[in-house]
């Protein structure tokens, strides 16, 4: 288990971690970067928990529970191929998710990006971005349920969904699910799979960088989006780096 | 004088759709010269033909920029050549700054020239003296490429690329189109600041005033994707209308 029962507002390296739990009232910040097959994760009343994931190869799904006002904000990272999960449960009134996630899969992968956020009470907020790129042959599916159970109120749930095919024997199949039970709620959802634009790459080229190099920039860009809040310079830094690794180019 | 871009009997096609029928044009180092024409006749095709726009299917005839064959080298190939285009509705790239952007293409040309990439002082320098004389401000160079940026400032934008890139030949496509009194200056100066013994300027303008303020050496007049005209400053005064040139075909 993560020892996360003092506030800290460092990064806590804890690779293969199967229990996480931020304690009341506290703010933690983990690290996974060897993510187990399962890790269950709870977020007590009030607490904060930031939570790293780097996947690539295994299967790593989190188990989360967040409780009345407490915060949960993970960040997944997939550049190999392996089934990544997470299914959220908003147990609490005020409690709130954010679950972002990269991937990038290349030559033959297959992955998979399963989410389930639930809002099990009422005032809560979950969002959700997700951006990929997939080249070669690689395959990708992201399935992204928002369930909304019947008899909640001042629910607000957003999911956003966006992948660059970058050749054309890539694939993804995207399977976003909103499940709204309840009359008083917010949700926003959309999900684009498209190709690298035309025009903005001979942009690039016009201005001297080569036909690789700004793929590698545009790709980086557009991913850059979900990485590009994070608070530690190290981290994303980190981030960059391994998804510039995992690119084709 | 010597003829630092020769167009022979350049014909191109998108589409199927011919477009430049036998295009013919010299200029010569360090002049600057107007392409004018009615909408459609093929200005900014004839541009982006230079540029290596893969959209566009050349068809035919040669075209030699300071004695190189041009049509042979790829767009970023052109451009470490010196080859520039301001573009009328330049792209947006959301998720990387004009700093990073530019950083990447300076040292995409030194690298083609076998120079090292510029240090970090180096490179800030570069840019901090044309930002300033330019009136791009800091937060604009932090901003993602031409996101969120009003018409003016685009083309402000496209000057000031054209100033860190110090091209050698500068084609310039409409820059002067919705633009107020004061930010027409801002172009004209930069080009006027920019003029140089061994720089060409393209400008595709249908402002009298504007080319007047820039100083033309020579003026063509494109019809249906080739050249019916070719004169001097005082060819300026003549053109009030196109239609008699698209008449006369
Ligand atoms: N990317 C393109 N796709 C299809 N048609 C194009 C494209 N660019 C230009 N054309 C066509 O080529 C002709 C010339 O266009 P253009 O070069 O933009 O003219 P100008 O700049 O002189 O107004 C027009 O008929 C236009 O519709
Ligand atoms: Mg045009």
């Amino acid at each position: 288990m993560a020892d996360v029962s003092k506030t800290v507002s460092a990064p806590l390296y804890s690779d293969g971690a199967e229990s996480i739990r931020a304690e009341a009232g506290r703010t933690a910040v983990v690290v996974d970067r060897a993510p187990a097959a399962k890790c269950s994760v709870v977020v007590e009343k009030g607490a904060s928990l930031l939570h790293y994931r780097f996947c690539g190869g295994t299967d790593a799904a989190v188990d989360a529970v967040v409780e009345e006002g407490g915060k949960y904000e993970v960040l997944t990272l997939q550049t190999a191929g392996g089934n990544v999960g997470m299914t959220v449960s908003l147990a609490g009134s005020g409690a709130s998710c954010r679950s972002d996630a990269v991937y990038v899969l290349s030559g033959g992968e297959k992955g998979s990006f399963v989410s389930k956020v639930a809002h099990n009470a009422d005032d809560t907020v979950s969002s959700q971005l997700i951006k990929g790129a997939v080249a070669g042959t690689a395959e990708e599916t992201f399935e992204g349920t928002v369930l909304i159970p019947p008899g909640h109120k001042g629910i607000d749930g957003a999911q956003q969904h966006r992948a660059l095919l970058l050749s054309p024997t890539a694939t993804v199949m995207a399977v976003p699910r909103l499940e709204i039970y309840s009359d008083d709620v917010k949700c926003a959802h959309g999900s684009a799979v498209g190709d690298l634009d035309e025009y903005q790459l001979y942009y690039l080229q016009t201005r001297g960088i080569g036909e690789e190099e700004a793929k590698k920039v545009l790709v980086g860009a557009f991913l850059n989006e979900v990485t590009d809040g994070i608070f530690d310079e190290t981290l994303k830094a980190e981030f960059a780096k391994r998804i510039e690794a995992a690119l084709p180019f | 004088m010597t003829a630092w871009l020769e167009i022979k009997d350049l014909k191109a096609s998108v589409d199927d759709k011919d477009i430049l029928n036998g295009l013919n044009m010299t200029v010569n180092e360090g002049e600057v010269h107007a392409v004018m024409g009615p909408n459609g006749a093929g200005k900014s095709t004839l541009f982006n033909v230079l540029c290596g726009n893969p959209h566009y299917r050349v068809t035919g005839g040669e075209v030699l920029f300071k004695g190189k064959n041009l049509l042979d080298m790829s767009v970023d190939e052109r451009a470490h050549e010196g080859v520039f285009l301001a573009f009328q509705l330049p792209v947006e790239i959301p998720g990387i700054s004009m700093a990073t952007f530019m950083k990447y293409a300076l040292n995409a040309g030194r690298r083609a020239k076998g120079m090292k990439d510029f240090d970090a002082v180096g490179y800030m320098k570069h840019v901090k003296v044309r930002s300033k004389a330019l009136g791009v401000t800091d937060e604009m160079l932090k901003r993602p490429v031409n996101v969120g940026f009003s018409g003016g400032e685009k083309k402000r934008m496209e000057m000031f690329q054209m100033a860190v890139l110090e091209p050698s030949l500068c084609m310039v496509d409409e820059m002067d189109s919705g633009l107020d009194v004061d930010a027409l200056k801002v172009v004209a100066d930069a080009i006027n600041v920019m003029r140089a013994a061994d720089r060409s300027f393209m400008l595709i303008s249908h402002n009298r005033r504007f080319l007047e303020s820039v100083g033309v050496d020579k003026v063509h007049v494109l019809v249906k994707g080739k050249v019916v005209k070719t004169g001097g400053r005082d060819l300026l005064e003549e053109l009030t209308s196109f239609a008699a040139y698209q008449e006369a075909e």
